[in-house]
């Protein structure tokens, strides 16, 4: 028997890889204040991920498309309208989530399974989503280290960055399609409802620690792994619900950080 | 060499069509500097974006080192106004500062050691040497537009466009900036600097271009700052002084 045979194990592993991924990428969200934009995102890439579950295609896939869709759209908006995208986004929170939920009604027997999507189901967690996720963490830690500098110069002083030749506008694309990728790979771990909270309060602790985006970043990752372990063990012990108790625990990360650092400084 | 730095023959700019300034005309050479005056909205930035190649150029022609605004902008720096970036952003003073040798190093080559020297250069010549590992955000106002100021110098630009630089700039910055921009057009770079400020604009420029909406009027200070194309460009806003000289107050 292959250790990735053990259904704990496979758990465990998802939610060290998932941890990772979503601290890697939360401080860019925090960083860039793009936490509503990935609640949108969360909660529109749902209809999606259930649309391709109906037609029998990759859920991956479908969350996939329909988040690129969301993203280029934002980022449209907010080019137009400068940062005026938020009602739009706020829009498609509840528009993407009534579209999944109408989606899932018209499927009798269906709506057993609606819970997995909102809350994941990270005990189900099979061989081939560790290999996903595995190669999506390669790809977004790539990302990361090989266009820091447009990313960092475009998210900082997008006007300065267009000025000496960086096409900001685009690497706000890479940037929001990063986050999709990311959105999609966890939600199946940790649901649409809760992954939000794996990906910015870790992230959002991590930055009061450090100024530093690496050491940030670095710190977000090593947070996010720590509540997804916390979390699945406080699922097993007491048998509650995991991406529940892994999205508590990365919320415990956070408010401990918040009244830590209170306490160092004051 | 006689190059113009900046050439606007007839040159209206604006966004999606619609112009926000017009008929402008006039030649800067290299280490002179222009100051654009003229009221708030008056179009002073959307200028200074145009010959950066980020505005609509609608009419007329604008030419940058004998080339056009977009292929220029290896030959040109920028200083944005610092009060449109977020200061919670995680990044020192010595990383805006390298990010005026980006366009060098490429997206990941690491910074050698004469970007890094580049990096220092800068940072000691507007003063903040001993900032360097600090967060951008904690400084003060006129600091952050020294370090931008320093990020420009990083690449070395021939020509340099500076948005409002003394716009809630306390004294020591000032000066400073005063400084390291006299000494960059006597080492032959030229400068564009919008300001409000008629003070600023007579010491230290060598042109003044007053626009609101349109050129009212571009010359000498001597020529410019008088009350006929001030009352021109501001209204009612323009006072004039009894010793010949004018004030503005706010409408």
């Amino acid at each position: 028997m292959n250790w990735w045979d053990d259904v704990m194990h496979r758990a465990v592993a998802e939610v060290v890889l998932v941890g990772a991924l979503t601290g890697l990428i939360g401080v860019q969200v925090v960083v860039r204040r793009l936490s509503f934009f990935t609640m949108a995102l969360t909660h529109a890439t749902f209809p999606g991920v259930v649309a391709a579950s109906i037609i029998g295609v990759n859920l991956l896939l479908g969350g996939v498309v329909t988040g690129a869709v969301v993203a280029l759209g934002v980022a449209a908006l907010t080019r137009r309208r400068g940062q005026d995208a938020a009602a739009a986004t706020g829009v498609l929170v509840s528009g993407g989530f009534a579209l999944g939920a109408a989606l899932v009604a018209t499927q009798s027997g269906f709506s057993r399974d609606l819970s997995s999507f909102l809350v994941g189901s990270i005990l189900t967690v099979s061989a081939s989503d560790l290999v996903v996720t595995v190669a999506v963490l390669a790809v977004v830690a790539l990302v990361l280290v090989f266009c820091a500098r447009p990313l960092l110069y475009a998210g900082f002083d997008p006007v300065g960055a267009r000025a000496s030749g960086i096409r900001a506008g685009g690497w706000d694309v890479v940037l929001l399609l990063t986050i999709v990728l990311v959105v999609v790979t966890v939600v199946p771990a940790v649901g649409t409802i809760l992954a939000l909270s794996l990906i910015v309060a870790p992230a959002a602790a991590a930055r009061l620690w450090s100024d530093r985006l690496p050491v940030a970043t670095v710190l977000a990752a090593t947070f996010g792994v720590a509540s997804g372990l916390a979390g699945l063990w406080v699922s097993s012990r007491w048998n509650v619900a995991a991406g529940a108790s892994i999205s508590l625990a990365a919320t415990a990360v956070l408010v401990l950080s918040w009244g830590l650092r209170r306490a160092v400084r004051a | 060499m006689a190059t113009a730095a900046l050439r606007l023959t007839g040159v209206s700019v604006g966004y999606s069509g619609t112009p926000v300034v017009t008929g402008v005309d006039l030649e800067l050479r290299p280490g002179q500097r222009l100051a654009l005056v003229g009221p708030n909205g008056a179009g002073k930035s959307t200028l200074i974006k145009a010959v950066l190649g980020l505005a609509a150029i609608l009419e007329g022609t604008a030419t940058v080192l004998d080339r056009t605004p977009a292929r220029a902008r290896a030959l040109t720096g920028y200083v944005p106004q610092t009060g449109n970036l977020d200061p919670d952003f995680p990044v020192s003073v010595r990383q805006v500062v390298m990010m005026g040798r980006y366009r060098q190093l490429g997206w990941w080559r690491p910074a050698r050691a004469a970007d890094r020297r580049a990096v220092a250069e800068a940072l000691d010549r507007v003063g903040l040497a001993d900032r360097a590992g600090h967060r951008f955000g904690l400084l003060s106002g006129g600091q952050r537009q020294r370090v931008l100021l320093a990020r420009a110098i990083a690449a070395q630009p021939r020509l340099l466009l500076l948005d409002e630089p003394f716009n809630g700039v306390d004294a020591v910055s000032q000066e400073a900036i005063v400084r390291v921009l006299r000494e960059l057009s006597a080492a032959g770079a030229a400068l564009v600097l919008s300001t409000h400020d008629l003070a600023v604009a007579r010491d230290l420029a060598d042109l003044v271009c007053l626009i609101n909406g349109r050129q009212w009027a571009v010359g000498t200070p001597a020529e410019t700052l008088t009350a006929k194309p001030l009352r021109q460009t501001y209204g009612s806003s323009a006072i004039d002084l009894a010793d010949g000289r004018m004030v503005l107050v706010e409408p």
